[in-house]
C-alpha cells in the first residue's frame, strides 16, 4: 500500500496528511511545532501517525525554515561582489518613501554591510555585450578578503548578468577556489529578470539562508533515510510546485512561502474536481487571513514578492516566482482595541497561540476574534480542537467587556461588532484580489479553510454575493493536503526586450529553446524522466512606451508561424483590456520570456464516497443559540461534520463542528456534504 | 427637533473603512486605466471623497503635497454652481491655479457630486498630472515661463459632463489645446470613470446602512479625528516658533527668495503663518495657494500624527495664514508651473521652526529638492524621440536616536521609485557609470545625516539634451541640536575634453557622445554634537567607508588604531576632552 505523505511545518502546528494510494484512505495528524529542531519534529510526527516509513512512496515537505531564518535575521555572514560603481545598490534600493508622512521613516537595512560589498571591474551592456572584460585580479582580491573575514556565503550580482552570465560564472569559479568554505550564489541562477536592486537583493537573501537550509535538509534527509523512507523526497516551493532536496539546497529562497501555497494548490484541485471555473482561496488562521484568486483554473504566479512589506514599510523585494497571495492581519487571535480618538480597531496585533485569546485561559486578557466567536455561540466551548481544550466563556466576556463598556454596549453587541470589523478587513483583501484587478466576485466560489475559514467564509461570501462556499474536508490541514496534489515545477525567466512581431519569430523561438534546454537539464540533473516533463510558455508583453506588462500564454502552435504569434498578440490585447480597461494599436514589445517545466507526478485519484445509511438526525448533536448581526439570536442546529450524510441538504442557521474547524451556515443559506466530503454552502434561492 | 441617536462604534468604523476603501478603489482604478506613466508610475495623482460641505472624508494620494488639496476644488464647484445647480452625472473640471484645488495647469481636477435619493450627499474628486495641456513648451510646465498663459490652457471650474454626457464644446477645446490629444482624452476619461467607481461604492454603502446612518457616522468619524488631533496637541509644547529659509532663485536666475514662518501651538490650535515670505516672483516657482495650504497640512500631519486618518476633523485645529501677492499666494498671471521648487519649503520651514523643541518628532533638514532631471533626444538607432524624466533621491536628516536615511526621495515625493539602471540602459542611449552613495564630509553629529547619491549618465547618442533643476544648491540642509549642516545638491556636465561645469540648474544643455551628465544630491543635516557619537558607531562608519580616519579623529574625536582597527579609548577621551 503505497503512501503519499505531506508534512507542513507551520508557526504553531505541524500538519501531517497521509494518503493511501490504493484505498484512498487519509491519515491526519497534528502536532505542536518544535522550533528548535524541525527535523526531529518531522520524524516524531511520522512515528505518531503509525504510517510505515517504508511504504512512503513520496514525501512532500512544506517548511518555514527559510522565512524564519530571514525574519529572525539568523543566517550566514554574507559578502557581495558587484560591478564597479554599484556597490551601494542594496543600500539605495528604489529610494521610495512608503511611509510618506513619517519623518522618522527607516529604510530596510541591507543584509550585507557596506564593508563586505566589493566592486569588481567588469561591464556588460543590456544586450549582454562585454564593454569591460572581467578583471580576475579584482575577484581574487575580494575572495581573499572574504576568506580573511570568515565570510560564510558569497553573493555575486553583475549588471545585465541575465543577458550574459559568463562573468558571473567565471567569478564563481575563482571565488570557490580561493574561499572554499563559503557557499556561492550567482544572480543569474536566482532570476533572469532585469532590475539590479531586486535581483541583487534576491541573490543576497538566498546566500543568507543557504548554509542553514542546507544543514537542515541534510539532517532531515538523514532522519528520514534512517527510518527507512526510501521514496522520493520533495520540498514545496513558493511557485506551487515541488523540487528535490538537492535543488532546494542550491536555491533555498524558492521555499519562501512553502506552506501557504499548498492551500492554494489544494483549492485549485477542488475547483477542477467540482468543475468550478474560478475560485478564491481563503485561508484564515490564528494571526492572518490569506487570499488568492484562481481564474479559470489558473493559479497566478508573480515575481514581485516582498519580504516584510507593509503599508508603511518597503520591505525586501524578491524576484522569485510566488503564488499571488494577499495577506491581512486578521485571524482568530487578532486583538480588538480602541485608539485615543475613540475609534475601534481589530488587529493587526495578535494574541497568537501564547497567551492566546482570553477564552483559552492561558493568561490572555485582551479581547480577540476567537472570544467574539465564542460569545456569539459560533464556537462550542467543549469541543475546541475536538475537546482537547476547554474554552472559558466567562473570560471571553470579561475581555470583550473592556471594549463594550466605554460605549455602553453589552459584551454580546461588542462581540458581534468585532466579527463585523474583522469581516470588513478580510472583505477588503478579497476586493483587492478581485474588484481592484478587474474581476467580479459574483463570478467566483470561495474555498474556505484554515482553522477559522469556515467561521467567517460564509458571511464574507454573502457580503460579496459570491456564488458559493466550499469548505473542504479537513480544512485545518488543507495546505498539507494540497501539497499531495503537486508536481515538480521549475520556472525559467529571462528578460529580453524586443519587438513581438512575426519578423522576429526565429529569435523568439530561439529564446524559448534556450530556456527549454535549461529546464531539461534541470530535470535530468534531478533524475526525473524527461518523458513526464511538460513545458508551458508565456511572454510578458506590453505596448511600446508603456511600463506595465501583461502575461500572455504561448500555446504549442503559437511559435510555428507568424499567424500563431498573431494569436498570442490577440490574447495580449484581450488580457490588457481586462486588466487595464483599454487596448491600443501601438506595437507590442516582449519584456520577459517565461517557461515553466512541470515534472508530472502520478496523482492519487480522489474516490467519491458512496451514499450510505447515515441520516441528518444522526449527525445532529443538538441546538444552540447563535447570534447573527441584524437578525438577533436564533436557535441553530448543530451537526457533527464527520457524521453528515452525503447529498442531503440542510438549512441555516446551523453550525457544523469538526475537531479543528467550525462552519457557520447563516440564515437563508443551505449546506450539503458532497461525495468528496466537501461542505458546500449556497444562498437559498427563492 | 430631532434627538441625537447614537450609532454603535462598529458601524461607524465599518462605514469609515468602506468610504476609505471607496477612495482607494478610485485611486486603484485610475492608476490601472491611465495610459500615462506619470500617473501609474510616478503616482502624481490623488483621489478624495468629501461631504457636501467640502469637508475631507477619505482620500488616497501618491505624493504627500496632495493631501487635502481637493477640498478646495469641491468648495469652488459648489460656490460657482450651487448644490442646486449640480445634477446627477455632472462633472466639473478645473485646473486654474488661481482657483481652488489646483497646483499647476498640468494637474487637472475633476469633481463629481454623488447623488442619493435625489440629492447630492457627497463628492468624489480626483486630480492627475496630464502630460501636455498646451503652453509654450512640450510637456507644458516650463522652468522659463514668465506668465501663466505660457503654461497651458486653463479650465476655470466648468462643466465637463452634464447629466452623464460629455460636453462636446469643452472636450473639443481640450483636444485642440494639447500636443497629444489621444492621451489627454484617455486620461480625462480614466479620471471620470474612476469617479464613477467611487460613486457606485458610496451608493452601495448607503443602500446597506441607510443614508442617515452614513451621514451620522461621518460626523462621529470626523469628531474622532478632531479628538485624536487635540489629544496629540496636548503633548506638544505651547508657544510661538519661527524659522526662515532661502530658496536659491526664482528659476529665472534672480536673487535668493526668502521664506518665513511663525508657528503657534495652543491647546486647541496649530497656526502656521507665512507672513514675511517674499513677494510673487517673476519666474515659475510660485506656489498656488491651494497646494501651499495642502503642504501645510502635510507638515502638520507629520508633526502631530503621521499615521492618523487624514480627514477634516483631524485637520480642524490647523489654521494657515498666507498673505496675498507672495510666492506662496501669488498674483495672477504670475507663472506657477514649477511650483514644487518653492512649495517644498512650505513644509521645511515649519519643521525647522519646531525641530529644536520637539526633536522626538522631527528630523534635521533633508536635501528637499525634487532634483528633477530630463534627458532627451532623438535616438540615433531608432530615429525616435526618447524622454527620461525622473526625480533624484538624496539624504534625509538625522533625528534624536537615529542616523539619517541614505538616498530617499524628497518630501514632495512619496511612493516614488528611482529608475533601475538596467531598465534605463535598455530604454535610453546611455550608460550609467555609477549610481552610488555620495560620501561627503558633512552632516556630522551624534546621529549622522544621511548620504545623498551620485549618478553618472554617459551619453552614447550623438546629441542629447539635459535639463536639471536642483534646488538647495546654495543653501544646504540644516543641522539640528549642534549637528552639522548637510551639503548642496547639484548637476554637472563633464565633457570629453575634460571640462566640468557644475550648477544648480541646466536648461536643455546639449551633450555630445561620450559626455557625462552627473546628478549629485546632498547629505542631510546631522543631529547633536559629533563628540557625543558612540565611538563604536564611528568605528563602524570607518569600516564601512562612510567616514574617513581623519574625520573620525578631527570631527568625532575618535582615535582608531591598529589592525584590525579598534578604538583607542584613552586617546579618544583626550581628543574629546580637548574639544
Amino acid at each position: 500500500m503505497p503512501v503519499r505523505l505531506a508534512i507542513d511545518i507551520g508557526g504553531t502546528f505541524t500538519d501531517f496528511v497521509g494518503l493511501d494510494e490504493t484505498t484512498g484512505a487519509v491519515v491526519l495528524e497534528k502536532a505542536l511545532t518544535t522550533p528548535r529542531n524541525f527535523a526531529d519534529g518531522v520524524a516524531h510526527t511520522i512515528r505518531k501517525s503509525q504510517v510505515d516509513p517504508r511504504a512512503i512512496r513520496q514525501f512532500v515537505h512544506g517548511t518555514t525554515v527559510v522565512i524564519n531564518a530571514l525574519t529572525e535575521r539568523q543566517g550566514a555572514k554574507v559578502a557581495l561582489l558587484t560591478t564597479q560603481g554599484f556597490r551601494d545598490v542594496l543600500e539605495i534600493q528604489r529610494a521610495n518613501r512608503t511611509d510618506m508622512y513619517n519623518l522618522f521613516y527607516q529604510k530596510p537595512k541591507p543584509f550585507v554591510p557596506r564593508r563586505l560589498r566589493f566592486e569588481v571591474r567588469e561591464r556588460l551592456n543590456y544586450q549582454g555585450e562585454v564593454l569591460q572584460r572581467l578583471v580576475e585580479e579584482d575577484v581574487a582580491a575580494a575572495a581573499e578578503a572574504c576568506r580573511k573575514e570568515g565570510v560564510e556565503a558569497i553573493a555575486v550580482c553583475y549588471l545585465h548578468a541575465y543577458a550574459n552570465p559568463t562573468h558571473e560564472r567565471r567569478t564563481g569559479e575563482i571565488v570557490r577556489k580561493i574561499c572554499p568554505q563559503a557557499t556561492v550564489t550567482l544572480s543569474h541562477e536566482i532570476t533572469g529578470e532585469w532590475r539590479e536592486y531586486e535581483r541583487t537583493n534576491s541573490t543576497a537573501l538566498n546566500a543568507f539562508v543557504q548554509p542553514a537550509v542546507a544543514r537542515y535538509l541534510a539532517t532531515l534527509d538523514q532522519h528520514l533515510s534512517g527510518m527507512g523512507l526510501s521514496g522520493s523526497k520533495y520540498a514545496m516551493q513558493s511557485n506551487g510546485g515541488t523540487t528535490t532536496f538537492a535543488q532546494a539546497e542550491r536555491v533555498p529562497i524558492h521555499l519562501m512561502e512553502s506552506g501557504p501555497v499548498g492551500g492554494v494548490i489544494g483549492a485549485k484541485v477542488i475547483a477542477d474536481l467540482l468543475d468550478e471555473t474560478s475560485v478564491i482561496a481563503f485561508d484564515m488562521g490564528g494571526t492572518t487571513a490569506k487570499v488568492s484568486l484562481i481564474d479559470h483554473g489558473h493559479v497566478k504566479i508573480n515575481t514581485d514578492y516582498h519580504l516584510e512589506k507593509t503599508a508603511v514599510w518597503a520591505g525586501y523585494p524578491l524576484k522569485i516566482p510566488v503564488v499571488d497571495i494577499v495577506e491581512v492581519g486578521a485571524g482568530g487571535g487578532s486583538i480588538a482595541w480602541i485608539d485615543s480618538g475613540g475609534a475601534l480597531h481589530v488587529g493587526p496585533r495578535s494574541a497568537g497561540a501564547d497567551p492566546g485569546p482570553a477564552c483559552y485561559a492561558l493568561g490572555g486578557t485582551q479581547p480577540t476574534v476567537t472570544d467574539a466567536n465564542l460569545l456569539t455561540g459560533r464556537l462550542n466551548p467543549e469541543y475546541f480542537l475536538g475537546g482537547e481544550m476547554r474554552l472559558d466563556p466567562a473570560r471571553a466576556e470579561a475581555a470583550v467587556g473592556q471594549i463594550a463598556e466605554p460605549f455602553r454596549l453589552s459584551p454580546l453587541e461588542a462581540a458581534l461588532g468585532i466579527l463585523r470589523l474583522t469581516n470588513a478587513n478580510m472583505q477588503a483583501a478579497l476586493e483587492r484580489v478581485s474588484i481592484e484587478r478587474g474581476y467580479d466576485p459574483r463570478d467566483f466560489t470561495l474555498v474556505a479553510y484554515g482553522g477559522a475559514g469556515g467561521l467567517h467564509g460564509t458571511t464574507l461570501a454573502r457580503e460579496l454575493r459570491m456564488k458559493k462556499v466550499i469548505v473542504p474536508a479537513a480544512p485545518g490541514q488543507f495546505s498539507a493536503w494540497g501539497m499531495l496534489m503537486t508536481n515538480l515545477r521549475h520556472d525559467f525567466i529571462r528578460t529580453h526586450v524586443m519587438p513581438c512581431s512575426g519578423e522576429r519569430l526565429a529569435e523568439i523561438v530561439a529564446g524559448f529553446a534556450e530556456l527549454e534546454a535549461g529546464a531539461r537539464d534541470q530535470f535530468r540533473a534531478e533524475g526525473f524522466p524527461l518523458d513526464r516533463v511538460t513545458i508551458e510558455r508565456s511572454l510578458d508583453l506590453r505596448y511600446k512606451g508603456q511600463e506595465h506588462t501583461v502575461r500572455a500564454p504561448v500555446g504549442d502552435g503559437a511559435l510555428r508561424d507568424a499567424r500563431g504569434l498573431e494569436s498570442v498578440i490577440d490574447r495580449f490585447h484581450e488580457l490588457h483590456d481586462q486588466a487595464y480597461s483599454f487596448r491600443q494599436d501601438d506595437p507590442v514589445e516582449i519584456v520577459n520570456f517565461r517557461l515553466v517545466g512541470w515534472g508530472e507526478e502520478e496523482k492519487p485519484r480522489l474516490k467519491p464516497r458512496r451514499k450510505d445509511r447515515r441520516t441528518l438526525a444522526q449527525a445532529t448533536k443538538g441546538e444552540r443559540a447563535v447570534h447573527f448581526e441584524g437578525v438577533g439570536s436564533l436557535q441553530s442546529k448543530v451537526y457533527e461534520r464527520g457524521l453528515l450524510p452525503i447529498e442531503e441538504t440542510f438549512r441555516g442557521p446551523a453550525i457544523v463542528e469538526e475537531p479543528a474547524c467550525t462552519t457557520v451556515v447563516c440564515p437563508d443559506q443551505e449546506a450539503v456534504a458532497d461525495r468528496f466530503s466537501n461542505l458546500i454552502i449556497t444562498e437559498v434561492t427563492r | 427637533m430631532k434627538t441625537k441617536r447614537s450609532i454603535d462604534p462598529f458601524t461607524v468604523e465599518v462605514i469609515k473603512r468602506a468610504l476609505v476603501s471607496a477612495a482607494e478603489q478610485m485611486f486603484a482604478a485610475l492608476g490601472r486605466t491611465s495610459k500615462s506613466s506619470v500617473i501609474y508610475e510616478v503616482l502624481d495623482y490623488g483621489c478624495a471623497i468629501t461631504d457636501a460641505k467640502a469637508r475631507m472624508i477619505a482620500q488616497a494620494n501618491g505624493i504627500p503635497p496632495f493631501i487635502g488639496v481637493l477640498t478646495d476644488a469641491v468648495a469652488d464647484a459648489v460656490a460657482k454652481f450651487g448644490l442646486d445647480g449640480l445634477a446627477e452625472g455632472d462633472i466639473v473640471i478645473t485646473n486654474d491655479p488661481y482657483m481652488g484645488g489646483a497646483t499647476h495647469q498640468n494637474d487637472v481636477v475633476l469633481v463629481m457630486p454623488i447623488f442619493y435619493e435625489g440629492r447630492p450627499i457627497l463628492f468624489a474628486a480626483n486630480k492627475a498630472h496630464w502630460n501636455d495641456i498646451g503652453g509654450k513648451d512640450p510637456g507644458s510646465w516650463s522652468p522659463s515661463a514668465t506668465d501663466i498663459y505660457q503654461e497651458g490652457i486653463q479650465f476655470p471650474v466648468v462643466k465637463l459632463f452634464e447629466r452623464g454626457k460629455e460636453v462636446r464644446g469643452i472636450v473639443d477645446i481640450l483636444a485642440r489645446n494639447g500636443r497629444i490629444p489621444d492621451m489627454t482624452l484617455g486620461d480625462m476619461r480614466a479620471q471620470a470613470a474612476s469617479l464613477q467607481v467611487a460613486a457606485k461604492r458610496v451608493v452601495q454603502i448607503c443602500d446597506k446602512y441607510g443614508l442617515e446612518t452614513v451621514l451620522e457616522s461621518i460626523e462621529v468619524y470626523l469628531e474622532q479625528g478632531r479628538k485624536l488631533a487635540l489629544d496629540e496637541l496636548k503633548k506638544l509644547p505651547k508657544g510661538q516658533f519661527t524659522a526662515e529659509e532661502w530658496i536659491d532663485d526664482d528659476g529665472l536666475g534672480g536673487d535668493p527668495v526668502l521664506v518665513k514662518v511663525k508657528v503657534t501651538i495652543q491647546d486647541d490650535a496649530f497656526i502656521i503663518d507665512y507672513t514675511g515670505t517674499a513677494k510673487t516672483c517673476p519666474g515659475p516657482i510660485n506656489a498656488p495657494l491651494s497646494v501651499v495650504l495642502s503642504t501645510a497640512k502635510f507638515a502638520y500631519k507629520a508633526v502631530v500624527s503621521p499615521h492618523a486618518d487624514p480627514n477634516e476633523g483631524f485637520f480642524a485645529p490647523l489654521k494657515v495664514i498666507v498673505p496675498e501677492d507672495t510666492v506662496f499666494n501669488p498674483k495672477r498671471p504670475a507663472p506657477v508651473s514649477t511650483y514644487w521648487e518653492s512649495n517644498s519649503y512650505a513644509g521645511d520651514v515649519v519643521w525647522k521652526a519646531l525641530a529644536n523643541v520637539i526633536p522626538e518628532r522631527i528630523t534635521a533638514g533633508h536635501f528637499l529638492s525634487v532634483c528633477g532631471s530630463i534627458v532627451s533626444g532623438i535616438d540615433d538607432s531608432t530615429g525616435e524621440w526618447f524622454f527620461s524624466v525622473e526625480p533624484n533621491a538624496g539624504g534625509w536628516g538625522a533625528g534624536k536616536g537615529k542616523d539619517g536615511e541614505n538616498g530617499l526621495v524628497c518630501s514632495a515625493d512619496g511612493e516614488t521609485y528611482v529608475l533601475s539602471v538596467e531598465v534605463a540602459e535598455t530604454r535610453y542611449p546611455l550608460i550609467v557609470g555609477q549610481f552610488a552613495l555620495n560620501i561627503q564630509n558633512g552632516g556630522h553629529g551624534q546621529w549622522r545625516g544621511g548620504f545623498g547619491l551620485v549618478k553618472d549618465y554617459r551619453m552614447t547618442n550623438s546629441k542629447t539634451f539635459v535639463t536639471a533643476s536642483c534646488g538647495r544648491n546654495r543653501f544646504p540642509p540644516w543641522g539640528l541640536a549642534g549637528g552639522h549642516d548637510g551639503t548642496p545638491n547639484l548637476a554637472a556636465v563633464l565633457t570629453t575634453d575634460g571640462r566640468v561645469e557644475e550648477r544648480g540648474r541646466f536648461s536643455s544643455r546639449e551633450l555630445k557622445k561620450g559626455d557625462v551628465a552627473r546628478f549629485v544630491t546632498g547629505m542631510a543635516g546631522g543631529y547633536g554634537n559629533p563628540h557625543n557619537r558612540d565611538p563604536q558607531a564611528v568605528l563602524d562608519d570607518v569600516a564601512d567607508g562612510y567616514v574617513t580616519l581623519k574625520t573620525a579623529e578631527e570631527v568625532y574625536g575618535v582615535a582608531i588604531v591598529g589592525d584590525p582597527p579598534h578604538v583607542d579609548h584613552a586617546a579618544t577621551a583626550r581628543l574629546r576632552g580637548g574639544a
